[in-house]
C-alpha cells in the first residue's frame, strides 16, 4: 500500500486550489476547538485540584466584586485560633474591571512572607529582596507581563494605583501568571486611608485532617454578630460562584467545539466526494491493471485522512503557538481563567482530525471501491 | 488445454422489459501466442466479450478458464489479483493516470506484484524502451500527443509479462500513420516477445494484420465462415 502513497499526494496537490481549502477550513475549525477546550481547561483547573477543595475563602456576605467586600484584617487572628486552621492569609484585591472582560488587571496584595510562603512563583527576572523592601513594588505574573510589555523597573499605572515592576514571575499555576502581587498595606493605601486595616478576602489554609465544611460553618458562625458578616467556601467554590455567568457562557461555547468538528467532517468529506467522483474512470483503471476493491478503498481513506490530519496539526499548532505567545486569559470579579494550551488538548485535537478523517473517506471510499468497472469505463 | 477457453458463455442485460444477450452461449479457444482480432458490427458485443476474459466483467451463465484458472469463480478480491498478473489491457483511449508520468504509469501494474526496486525499473525501462519512449519517462500524459499516449498505455500493458494482452480498439482516436505505428508495435509485441494478443478492433485492415480473424454475429462467433464451437466439441 505505501507504494501508492506518492500517487495520493500527487492527486492531492493536483487539486492545490480545492486541497488548500480544505486543509485551511479544517485548520481554522481545529484552531477554534482548541480555543475552546484550553478555556474550559482553564475553568476546570481553577474549581478543581488540591488547593481548591482545601483552601477556604472568607469574603464579605453578600458582596461579589472585590471591591465590595471590605473584611476587618484582625479576623485573621481570630479565625488562626480554630482548630484545624493551619495558616490565614490576608489579601486585598484591586481590579480595574470588574466585568467579564479579556484585559482585566488584577492587582493582589500579601505581605511578602506570607505570598512567598503559600503562592509557587518561579522568579524569572528581579528579586524577592527588592520585592519586600520596595512599599511600591510589584511581582508581575509572565502573561501580564508579555500582554503589557512590562519588564523590571518599568512603572505601571491602573486608576489609583502605581506602581515599579520589581519582578516578573512565571506559576506552574497558569491563573496566577495573569495577576500582579504588591505589598499589602501598599494596596490597603492606594485608594485612600478608609481601606487601611481592611481586606477583600481572607485564604485559609487547614491542616491535612480539618474538614473545609465544619470550618467554614464555625467562621461563618463566629462573625453572625460582628461588624462585617462573612460567607466562608472552598476556593474551587468560590472560584465557581464568582464564575458563574461566565461557566454557564463557556458551558454553551463547548457546543461550539463539537459543531467545529461537525464542520471539519462535512468539509472533508465533501471535498473527498468530489475527488472520487472526478476519478470514477481513474478508478476503474487501477481497478482494471489489479487493484483490489479494498485498495481502492484505503486510497480514498488515506487521501481524506491526510487532508483532515494536515489541516488538523496546522491548526493545533497554530492554537499552541497563539495560545502560549500571548498567554490569553479572561477575568471577571478579580477571578481569571487562563487559556491553558497542553499536550493533552493538542493531542485531543489531533485525534479529532484523524478520527474525522478515516469517518469522512469511508462513504467515498466504499462507492469508489463498488464501481463497476466496466460502466465506470464509458464514463466520459 | 489451451490457454484461454470460453465454453458456452452467454451474457445478458435486462433492459427493462427486454433482455438484451450480446452474447448468447458463444466459445473461443485462444492458443499461447496467437494474434487474434474480433470484429463486428457496433453494439455486437465485441467489448463485452473482451472485458469478460479480461476479467473486469461477469459472464451472466459459462465458463472462462484462463491459464486453466476458472475465472468466473472468482472473488472480487481473487479476481483483480489474478488481473494483476495475468492481464494487460489497452484500452481506445490511453486512460493513463494523469497525475503520474509515463515512467510511474508504466511502473503502476509491477507495484501489485512481489517485486524489488531494482527489479521493477529494469522492467519498466524495458518496456519504455520497447515503444520507442525512453525519452519521454518524465513527461506527463497531458505533455504526450495522442500516439505517445497510446504507446505508453502498451508498454502499461505489457510491463508485467501477462498471459494474455487485451485491446478494446487500441487504434479507434488515432489517424492513419499513427494507427500503423501502434499496429506494428503490436505485431512486434506478439511476434518479438511472444506474448498472446486479443484486439477488438471495426478497421478491416488492421483486422486483417491479425494471425486469427473472428467475426461476432448475432451474439454467435464465426471464424473462416464457421461458427466456434466448445473446446470439447472442436477436437472432436
Ligand atoms: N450495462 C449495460 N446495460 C445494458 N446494455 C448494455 C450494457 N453494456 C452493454 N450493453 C449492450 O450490449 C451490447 C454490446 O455492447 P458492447 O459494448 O459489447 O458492443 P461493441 O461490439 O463493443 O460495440 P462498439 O463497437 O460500438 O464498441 C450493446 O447493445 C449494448 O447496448
Ligand atoms: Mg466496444
Amino acid at each position: 500500500m505505501h507504494k501508492f502513497i506518492p500517487y495520493v499526494f500527487k492527486s492531492l496537490w493536483r487539486h492545490r486550489a480545492r486541497t488548500l481549502l480544505t486543509v485551511s477550513g479544517t485548520a481554522v475549525a481545529l484552531l477554534v476547538f482548541c480555543f475552546i477546550g484550553a478555556v474550559q481547561q482553564g475553568l476546570l483547573a481553577l474549581t478543581s485540584g488540591d488547593d481548591a477543595g482545601r483552601t477556604l475563602i472568607v469574603f464579605q456576605e453578600n458582596r461579589f466584586c472585590p471591591q465590595s467586600s471590605r473584611l476587618p484584617q484582625d479576623y485573621a487572628g481570630d479565625i488562626k485560633k480554630l482548630s484545624g486552621v493551619a495558616d490565614v492569609v490576608p489579601i486585598k484585591v484591586f481590579t480595574n474591571n470588574c466585568r467579564a472582560s479579556l484585559d482585566a488587571i488584577v492587582f493582589q496584595g500579601m505581605e511578602p512572607e506570607k505570598l512567598r510562603a503559600w503562592r509557587d512563583l518561579d522568579l524569572r527576572s528581579g528579586d524577592w529582596a527588592s520585592f519586600s523592601t520596595q512599599d511600591d513594588a510589584a511581582l508581575v505574573g509572565a502573561d501580564v507581563a508579555s500582554r503589557r510589555g512590562l519588564s523590571v523597573g518599568d512603572k505601571f499605572t491602573i486608576g489609583d494605583v502605581s506602581v515599579v515592576v520589581r519582578g516578573v514571575f512565571q506559576s506552574a499555576t497558569a491563573a496566577q501568571n495573569n495577576l500582579i502581587f504588591t505589598q499589602l498595606e501598599f494596596l490597603q493605601r492606594a485608594r485612600g486611608a478608609s481601606d487601611v486595616g481592611t481586606v477583600t478576602q481572607l485564604e485559609v489554609h487547614l491542616n491535612d485532617t480539618a474538614d473545609p465544611e465544619t470550618i467554614a460553618k464555625q467562621i461563618d458562625q463566629a462573625f453572625r454578630a460582628g461588624p462585617v458578616g462573612t460567607t466562608t467556601r472552598t476556593k474551587g467554590m468560590f472560584q465557581a460562584d464568582t464564575l458563574a455567568d461566565l461557566a454557564e457562557l463557556i458551558g454553551f461555547v463547548h457546543w461550539l467545539g463539537y459543531a467545529c468538528v461537525g464542520l471539519v467532517l462535512s468539509l472533508v468529506a465533501t471535498t473527498t466526494v468530489m475527488a472520487v467522483q472526478d476519478r470514477i474512470k481513474e478508478h476503474a483503471v487501477l481497478q482494471t491493471v489489479g487493484l483490489r476493491p479494498l485498495r481502492v478503498f484505503g486510497l480514498v481513506l488515506t487521501e481524506s485522512l491526510l487532508l483532515s490530519t494536515l489541516g488538523g496539526v496546522l491548526g493545533v499548532v497554530g492554537s499552541m503557538l497563539l495560545l502560549s505567545l500571548t498567554g490569553m486569559s479572561i477575568a471577571a470579579e478579580g477571578v481569571t481563567i487562563a487559556f491553558e494550551p497542553s499536550l493533552a488538548l493538542a493531542i485531543q485535537g489531533v485525534s479529532v482530525a484523524v478520527v474525522v478523517g478515516v469517518l469522512a473517506g469511508v462513504a467515498p471510499g466504499w462507492q469508489a471501491s463498488r464501481t463497476e468497472i466496466v460502466s465506470a469505463l464509458r464514463h466520459a | 488445454m489451451s490457454l484461454v477457453e470460453v465454453s458456452n458463455v452467454t451474457k445478458e442485460y435486462a433492459n427493462g422489459e427486454e433482455t438484451i444477450r450480446p452474447l448468447d452461449g458463444v466459445s473461443l479457444t485462444i492458443e499461447q501466442g496467437d494474434y487474434v482480432s474480433l470484429m463486428g458490427a457496433s453494439g455486437s458485443g465485441k467489448s463485452t466479450l473482451l472485458n469478460l476474459i479480461a476479467g473486469i466483467d461477469r459472464a451472466t451463465s459459462g465458463e472462462i478458464v484462463v491459464a486453466d484458472t476458472d475465472i468466473t469463480k472468482l472473488s472480487r478480491g481473487k479476481l483483480a489479483d489474478w488481473r494483476a498478473a495475468h492481464i494487460g489491457y489497452i484500452f481506445q483511449t490511453h486512460n493513463l493516470i494523469p497525475v503520474l508520468t509515463a515512467y510511474e504509469n508504466v511502473e503502476l501494474p509491477l507495484l501489485l506484484l512481489p517485486m524489488s526496486a531494482a527489479e521493477r525499473r529494469k522492467r519498466v525501462e524495458i518496456a519504455l524502451e520497447a515503444v520507442d519512449l525512453t525519452s519521454r519517462a518524465t513527461h506527463y500524459p497531458r505533455q504526450m500527443s495522442g500516439g505517445q499516449e497510446q504507446r505508453v498505455g502498451i508498454a502499461r500493458a505489457i510491463v508485467a509479462n501477462p498471459t494474455v494482452v487485451v485491446a478494446d480498439e487500441p487504434t479507434g482516436s488515432l489517424d492513419d500513420e499513427t494507427t500503423e505505428q501502434i499496429l506494428q508495435l503490436l505485431e512486434r509485441v506478439n511476434n518479438e516477445l511472444g506474448m498472446t494478443l486479443l484486439m477488438v478492433t471495426h478497421d478491416a485492415d488492421a483486422g486483417s494484420r491479425a494471425k486469427r480473424r473472428i467475426r461476432l454475429e448475432r451474439s454467435r462467433l464465426i471464424e473462416n465462415g464457421k461458427e466456434l464451437q466448445t473446446a470439447t466439441l472442436r477436437t472432436a
